[in-house]
């Protein structure tokens, strides 16, 4: 049984949940089995566009292929969660004309706000477990399809109450995002996946900034086919909906939700075994490092959230900008999404090549802090071109500390992946709904006051991150373990299974994940000879 | 670096386009000569907490040169406009009422524009039907004289100075229609039926595979 050195690259992985028949084996036993050269990287190649792991997850990125299965999960992830952003911030720049036809006061416009993230709380909790069990396709198709007749039904809405409820219905569908990251995680692997979650993320959160062109832009169309503007608010709605459907039944027909097939076809035919959600859940909630990034992600994304429903009408309210310029500066904020998010998720990437996991927690930091303290900066300038140059630099700061986030949470846990993706994601939108609430939904602070305070709060929630320590890894101010058992990513991952699993080998695909993880070492992984822990797994022989 | 150039360049002419506008800003409502127009507006429905109804009921406006107007050479044109009062003003920063000509929003319905003609010593009547994008809220009617280079310079209102009376409620059309509501319910019942079938019939392809 000799160790097996050629895999050190990281090119074995795991998938999520166990993985096909195929691989029941140990880089370690490999030249026992008869069939170990199934898992050479030549063979599954082959059927791959992609060059692959033994897991059968992507080790290249390449956005402009829609091969199957990776390129197009991608691109089927990103695009819905797009749609979903489009929906969720569609009455944003719509809203003159709403509240003129609702007859809103500035509350009632505010709580709207409120509402519309709030919803995604509870949605993004349960798509996390929807995903472990139901596979990301569903997920992804149980959210866009399921809201799209909460977007249709503002042709309904007629006072400031249905006004609330309806967005908050809408809300919901922002649970994309985790199915979307849990989508990619699971098809791409360890290495690249910060990129990749970044570029998914990065992109579909455009959308926020795309809705504040598209939809003023219908609105006027339907106008001038004749209808009263406080029809044709109601009908541009339409448009988000028909989106949405649209993809829904694409996600359901191009879609796969594993490299090797559909879950439910894995799962019946014995190839991906089903876990238990409530033991997803309480390895999910017993791990503290999943609630530092809850409070984290509150703080870009929440605050990120929040821009995308104030920023317009502050421009037009200090600065008295006309409301098609407005849009414009609201637009190139959340447009700024294109190429900040990427780089985040690419900076996490490499600062781990170098220094490993404290490379991506410390690169977390910094962006997370600059961006906060550029949003202090624009609460305080009082002229049009500061403030602008101040809000592009807070959003490409604060942008990238979400990108840089998604490249620390896939390592969090193996086993509850999709539960720590929801709760992550359900904190930036808590973390949305308490800035709006407390900073902009009453008289007591002015929106400029408001943005200088929500940035100096988010400098000082960013501070949770020096806590997160891998004893395999190390955190930002600590080296790693030099405890024998505990410095290995194995026992780190392996701890997530009882002992009785364990003799059942229900945990080997997160033993496979750990051992591709040792990437995150940083450059002393690939200096240093380490071979195979054999106390990390049972005698499989 | 060269990023940085154009960055700043660009700061630069916003500056510029910000302080050319500086001229026009200091025109304000209070140098406005007041009551230099007489104006009254009448609804067509009248009574103790009648709401006139938008894209139905009417205004029949009246407006006349005062006779102590002292800016009246300056009349180039006459703009009378629809505006807020207080009550509808509350919590909604959109509609407030500010000093600066430019900044003040509380009276954005264009109503109608007539060109002054010196010679015309009567009142000029006409009727307005409420147009269908004007919000639910109480109004008066104000009418503004502008000079050759549209500039304000004196005006008239329907109501009292500190805007309480002679004020008239309307509500606003729902915008809702019939056919909008039948479209919303029958795409969004296709929606979930979509979802539906493809998930069940998935589940029957799975036990299918798996009997095999």
């Amino acid at each position: 049984m000799a160790p097996n050195h050629s895999n050190e690259n990281g090119s074995i992985g795991s998938s999520l949940h166990g993985v096909t028949a195929r691989e029941q084996i140990f880089s370690f036993s490999v030249e026992d089995a008869p069939w170990s050269q199934a898992i050479r990287s030549d063979d599954p190649t082959a059927k791959f566009a992609l060059p692959v792991d033994s897991e059968h997850r992507a080790k290249v990125f390449k956005p402009l292929s829609f091969a199957k299965p990776h390129m197009r999960a991608f691109h089927l992830g990103w695009i819905s969660f797009f749609t979903c952003f489009i929906s969720t911030f569609a009455a944003a720049p719509l809203v003159p004309v709403i509240r003129d036809n609702l007859d809103l006061t500035k509350t009632d416009i505010g709580n709207a706000g409120v509402a519309s993230v709030s919803g995604a709380i509870f949605s993004r909790l349960a798509m996390g477990a929807v995903c472990d069990l139901l596979g990301a396709r569903y997920g992804t198709a149980f959210s866009l399809m399921l809201s799209a007749p909460a977007v249709f039904s503002m042709s309904f809405v007629a006072d400031a109450g249905s006004y609330l409820a309806v967005r908050f219905m809408i809300g919901f569908c922002l649970a994309t995002f985790v199915s979307c990251q849990y989508w990619t995680s699971v098809m791409f692997t360890g290495k690249i996946i910060g990129l990749v979650n970044g570029c998914a993320g990065g992109w579909g959160d455009m959308g926020g900034g795309v809705t504040q062109l598209l939809m003023p832009m219908v609105f006027h169309v339907i106008k001038l086919t004749g209808a009263t503007p406080f029809t044709a608010w109601r009908f541009a709605f339409f448009i988000p909906g028909f989106l949405q459907i649209i993809m829904g039944v694409l996600v359901l027909t191009l879609g796969q939700d594993l490299p090797d097939g559909n879950l439910s076809t894995l799962q019946k035919s014995g190839q991906v075994s089903k876990d238990k959600f409530s033991k997803v859940f309480w390895f999910a909630v017993k791990n503290y490092r999943t609630w530092i990034l809850f409070v984290l992600y509150g703080f870009s994304m929440g605050v990120e959230l929040t821009i995308n429903n104030v920023i317009s009408g502050y421009f037009y309210d200090r600065f008295n900008l006309t409301l098609h310029t407005a849009g414009i500066v609201a637009a190139s904020f959340g447009m700024a999404n294109f190429f900040a998010r990427p780089f985040g998720g690419y900076a996490s990437d490499v600062s781990a090549r170098l220094f490993g996991m404290r490379g991506r927690l410390w690169t977390l930091w910094i962006l997370q802090t600059v961006g906060a303290l550029f949003c202090i900066w624009l609460g305080r300038a009082s002229s049009l071109p500061i403030a602008i140059l101040a809000m592009m630099l807070f959003s490409v700061g604060t942008q990238a500390a979400c990108g840089a986030l998604f490249g620390v949470a896939p390592f969090v846990s193996r086993r509850s992946l999709g539960l720590i993706s929801g709760l992550t994601g359900a904190g930036g939108n808590f973390g949305s709904g308490v800035t709006q609430l407390v900073f902009f939904s009453s008289s007591r602070f002015s929106t400029a006051e408001g943005l200088s305070l929500m940035g100096v709060v988010a400098v000082v929630c960013t501070i949770p991150v020096a806590f997160i320590h891998f004893p395999q890894w190390g955190s930002m101010f600590l080296r790693p373990s030099q405890h024998e058992e505990r410095s290995k990513e194995e026992h780190y991952y392996g701890g997530e299974w009882t002992e009785e699993e364990k003799s059942l080998g229900l945990h080997e695909g997160s033993i496979k994940f750990a051992e591709n993880s040792r990437s995150e070492r940083g450059r002393k992984a690939v200096l240093a000879d380490i071979p195979t822990p054999e106390t990390g797994s049972p005698a499989h022989v | 670096m060269a990023i940085h150039k154009i960055l700043f360049a660009s700061l630069l002419i916003c500056l510029l386009i910000q302080s050319s506008h500086a001229a026009t800003k200091e025109r304000l409502f209070s140098d406005l000569e007041k009551s230099a127009l007489e104006v009254t507006a009448t609804p067509s429905r009248v009574g103790e907490g009648v709401v006139l109804a938008a894209g139905v009921d009417k205004l029949s406006i009246t407006w006349k040169v005062s006779s102590t107007a002292t800016k009246e050479p300056e009349f180039n044109a006459i703009k009378v406009k629809l505006c807020y009062a207080p009550a509808s003003q509350v919590d909604r920063p959109w509609r407030k009422t500010e000093n600066e000509l430019f900044k003040d929003k509380s009276c954005p319905h264009k109503i109608s524009s007539w060109s002054y003609d010196p010679a015309m010593k009567t009142a000029q009547s006409f009727d307005y039907t409420l147009e269908r994008d004007i919000p639910t809220g109480t109004y008066f009617v104000r009418a503004y004289a502008v000079d050759a280079k549209d500039h304000e310079v004196a005006f008239g209102q329907s109501t009292n100075e500190d805007k309480t009376s002679n004020l008239f409620s309307v509500q606003a059309i729902s915008g809702r229609h019939k056919s909008l509501d039948i479209a919303s319910v029958c795409f969004s019942v296709f929606s979930v039926v979509a979802l539906l079938v493809f998930f069940v019939n998935e589940k029957r392809k799975a036990k299918i595979e798996q009997s095999k």
